[in-house]
């Protein structure tokens, strides 16, 4: 019977973490970590990366970031060496099973997301729910910020809402506490930021993209998603073109244009495609 | 938050923004279209050194040098180092900023040229400062006026390929499926709000247009709940098969069901009732000789229900049909109360005496020995309850 490993320091069962403890057992080389995987059974590790796969697949539900303290404390606990492994074996399993990539979106708080590799399908009857609504309500909030500087403030967004019969001081059918759902939720799942704009008094906030929606989505697909709706080709709105080209560029090419509704050159086939 | 500080030079007409060095005592070009200004003040900042030093020898803080200030007043623009001079430049820095936060659209506005006046304002104010004190209301200010420009040159930004919202809201209102209706002036200049019905999957619709540029992970739910998947299928079926021979059975319960209804609430009235039947049937062929209690009581074969028959005794004697006394041998005796005064009135009127009767199986041995118990006086209630079933 293989013995279990004994964690270092004070055990996560303890609540907290202290944080010279966590970043100690993390920040082992890569030969320490081998060592560790030795002395523990293939059984044991596969048991854990299955429990982190799982774990990461529920938590992702609700698209609030995972945090990698939850992840230790609740998965790793006394794995903690193997860290590294465990989590790359866990992502190798996502992509290759799930088509979905683990991605680190905060590299100092260690805050991770999962984001799909595969390919839109582009068929309709697709199921729609109230994600699907307030997808399409964020939609509008990104585009907006993005087509006027990549920031606005928050009047400015309620004030284009209102136009769409979305208004934060009413209750609204589809999207309940609208001002609830934009400034909290999204904020939460990292779709949006909420600054405070300083020097202003009474106090006003402006609008940004969050480290989510930059992942999930491009400048170029919401500018593609602004042509689209307005019926106009993307390069009408020439600076914001350049941006956004330039961000696909930075990017190189790598998941690009996954999704390219409309787009006549080239088809995607769920093969990454390099810019053009 | 003056990180700001030194971004937007280039916007702001006619400022040369130099962050690092923002000494009121160095010669720093701070407006190259003022060069007289600039001259005095670089005498200005030569000659300052003296009194600088001497208050230092004093060792006093800077708000104390005012009164040496006097001898170098004629290359300053400033007066003798006066309390009022600085307290009025305060004020009108002070003026200046809250006109600046209260302006602030105006301001921002790329038709004004507000934000630029300010800035020659206080750059006219900034010609009095000597002291610490003012220059930091000066650089707070400059960070405001900074943080302005900033937004000012972002709002240009956007304006050279100008986005229309209003036109977009409406094209995304007539891709959710705007119904407008026919025959009505719409003014889109005085409404801001487009009238027409909007269907209720419209913000589905776009949403679902909008998933096709997202790469989101699909939500993941199991298929067949969080609990083990067997037990659920077959509770199904049962259910099915319940309701189908439902109505049939549902007659035949209630009668069964109240039976037993029947036997658990009314067993022990009805035992209690037998008992004290059995008791005055063994009184009537002995009305003077009170029956031994134990006698009564005892099941020589079963130590349970020899206790149920004194739980059982206990509430005849309770409810005043019954008495136990101590015969002459102090062993307790039990008869039927034959007074009918009123049996209310008998157990108010009598004094009411409560015992507690221990009987361990040891006990009830020995007394099953010396009393040479051989049959129960109460029959034990099974052979009855069969003949009512």
């Amino acid at each position: 019977m293989a013995q279990k490993r004994r964690g270092k320091g004070p055990g996560p069962s303890q609540g907290e973490d202290p944080a010279g403890d966590e970043d100690y057992a993390l920040t082992q080389s890569a030969s320490q970590v081998r060592r560790n995987l030795e002395r523990l059974s293939p059984a044991q590790v596969d048991q854990k990366v299955s429990e982190l796969v799982q774990y990461l697949l529920v938590k992702d539900q609700k698209k609030i970031p995972i945090k990698r303290a939850d992840i230790l404390k609740n998965v790793i606990k006394d794995y903690r060496g193997v860290y590294s492994e465990i989590i790359k074996r866990a992502g190798r399993t996502l992509q290759q099973v799930f088509g979905l990539q683990l991605m680190e979106i905060d590299p100092k708080h260690h805050i991770y997301i999962l984001v799909s590799i595969l390919p839109r399908l582009e068929v309709d009857n697709l199921k729609q729910d109230d994600c699907t609504a307030k997808l399409g309500l964020l939609t509008v909030i990104l585009s907006f910020l993005f087509m006027k500087g990549n920031a606005a403030k928050e009047s400015a967004v309620w004030e284009t809402l209102r136009r769409l019969r979305v208004d934060p001081g009413v209750r609204h059918e589809v999207f309940g506490d609208v001002k609830k759902l934009v400034t909290e939720e999204f904020v939460r799942q990292k779709y949006l930021e909420y600054n405070r704009i300083p020097h202003t008094d009474p106090p006003e906030f402006e609008f940004q993209w969050g480290a989510r929606a930059a992942k999930e989505t491009s400048k170029m697909q919401i500018l593609r998603f602004v042509a689209k709706i307005q019926n106009k080709d993307p390069k009408a709105w020439s600076t914001q073109y350049t941006e956004a080209a330039a961000e696909e560029a930075a990017a190189g090419g790598l998941f690009q244009d996954i999704s390219t509704p409309g787009d006549t050159g080239g088809a995607s086939q769920g093969a990454r495609r390099r810019t053009r | 938050m003056s990180e700001d500080a030194g971004s937007g030079s280039n916007s702001l007409q006619g400022r040369g923004l130099d962050s690092g060095c923002r000494q009121p005592f160095a010669s720093t070009s701070r407006n190259g279209a003022v060069p007289e200004h600039q001259q005095r003040r670089l005498a200005g900042g030569q000659g300052r050194q003296r009194p600088l030093e001497a208050a230092n020898e004093g060792g006093d803080g800077e708000e104390e040098e005012s009164e040496e200030e006097p001898g170098q007043g004629s290359e300053r623009a400033e007066p003798d180092g006066n309390h009022t001079d600085r307290r009025m430049l305060r004020h009108q820095y002070r003026q200046l900023i809250n006109r600046v936060q209260q302006n602030r659209e105006d301001m921002l506005s790329s038709k004004s040229n507000s934000l630029t006046d300010a800035l020659q304002e206080a750059n006219k104010l900034f010609s009095g400062v000597s002291q610490a004190r003012e220059a930091a209301l000066d650089a707070q200010f400059l960070v405001l006026a900074s943080n302005l420009g900033k937004e000012k040159a972002n709002e240009l930004h956007s304006e050279m390929t100008v986005f229309d919202s209003p036109a977009f809201a409406e094209d995304l209102l007539t891709f959710m499926g705007l119904n407008r209706l026919e025959g009505e002036e719409n003014d889109s200049d005085d409404e801001s709000i487009a009238s027409g019905f909007l269907p209720n999957n419209a913000w589905h619709k776009l949403g679902a247009e909008a998933e096709r540029y997202f790469r989101r992970s699909p939500s993941f739910h199991y298929m067949l709940g969080s609990f083990k998947a067997d037990p659920p299928v077959p509770r199904q079926r049962i259910e099915r098969q319940k309701r189908k021979a439902g109505t049939e059975e549902k007659r035949a319960m209630p009668a069964q069901l109240k039976k037993m209804e029947e036997s658990h609430q009314e067993a022990t009235e009805k035992e209690v009732e037998r008992i004290l039947g059995l008791l005055q049937t063994y009184f009537k062929d002995d009305p003077n000789i009170p029956i031994s209690f134990f006698d009564f009581v005892i099941d020589p074969s079963s130590f349970a229900r020899t206790v149920e028959n004194i739980f059982h005794v206990s509430f005849i004697i309770r409810d005043g049909f019954a008495r136990i006394k101590l015969d002459q041998d102090k062993l307790p005796v039990i008869e039927p109360s034959h007074e009918e005064e009123g049996r209310e009135n008998d157990q108010n009127a009598q004094v009411r005496n409560q015992a507690v009767i221990s009987l361990s199986h040891q006990d009830w041995k020995d007394i099953v020995e010396t009393f040479e118990i051989t049959e129960p006086m109460i029959p034990p209630p099974g052979i009855s309850q069969e003949n009512e079933s």
